[in-house]
């Protein structure tokens, strides 16, 4: 499955500038492995050590937040659009 | 210091947001082409205690993103308000700071009848102050 990913600002020192990049695989974990291989560092911006989502980073799959999906193990289909939004948040 | 420019229009939008949901600390972005401040977009605040914190409503900065990426703009600046403190990045905010490319606008209500704005870039634990410039534009 071939998608499209939106990278925030912040992100986009690991894919030369790009907005949008391309990931494939069946599930959001998958296209971010996918990504890691092209553009590393992109991995550990998003998940952590342990494999889950950074509390800090929020991911849309199309209009979705995928925390209310299945999270990183939500399946993904060919167009689907990706994107990874940091939380804005201070005191 | 660098300087940072907030339409005089954008920067009394700010300040009104501000006023408007005291005692809670307001939050929202300016956003434009990149390092052009150009409009203001007001946020939710969703953090359970909104009267020391913030966090911007995720739904909400989906949407604005969206229409940021079909324009080529960015989130040029992330402002919020300080209710009883001074307009000077708190340890939180240091903390969760996560954008380099942004300026961090603070809007200060510790004095209601003088409200202060100050920007700040945010950058691995380091505060840069940036002289705040509010002007109309001249047409």
């Amino acid at each position: 499955m071939a998608v499209e990913v939106r990278m925030p600002t912040i992100l986009r020192k690991y894919t030369a500038g790009e907005k949008a990049v391309h990931g494939s695989g069946s599930t959001v974990r998958e296209v971010i492995e996918d990504l890691e291989q092209k553009h590393p560092g992109v991995r550990g911006a998003v998940v952590t050590d342990g494999g889950e989502l950074h509390r800090f980073i929020n991911m849309y799959l199309n209009d979705e937040d995928i925390r209310f999906l299945g999270s990183l193990e939500t399946p993904v289909s060919d167009g689907d659009v990706i994107s990874i939004l940091p939380a804005v948040a201070g005191g | 210091m660098s300087e940072f420019r907030i339409p005089e229009p954008v920067a009394r939008a700010m300040i009104e947001h501000a006023q408007a949901e005291y005692p809670k600390e307001c939050c929202g972005f300016l956003v434009g082409p990149p390092g052009d401040a150009r409009e203001q977009v007001k946020l939710t605040n969703i953090d359970p205690d909104p009267v020391m914190r913030y966090e911007a409503d995720p739904k909400e900065m989906k949407r604005v993103y969206d229409e940021l990426f079909d324009r080529d703009w960015e989130v040029v600046s992330i402002y919020h308000s300080h209710t009883h403190t001074p307009a000077y990045p708190s340890p939180t905010d240091v903390k969760l700071a996560r954008d380099p490319n942004a300026v961090y606008a603070l809007v200060s209500l510790q004095d209601r009848a003088r409200p202060e704005i100050r920007a700040f870039r945010i950058l691995e634990g380091r505060i840069d102050e940036l002289g705040v410039v509010s002007e109309e534009k001249a047409s």
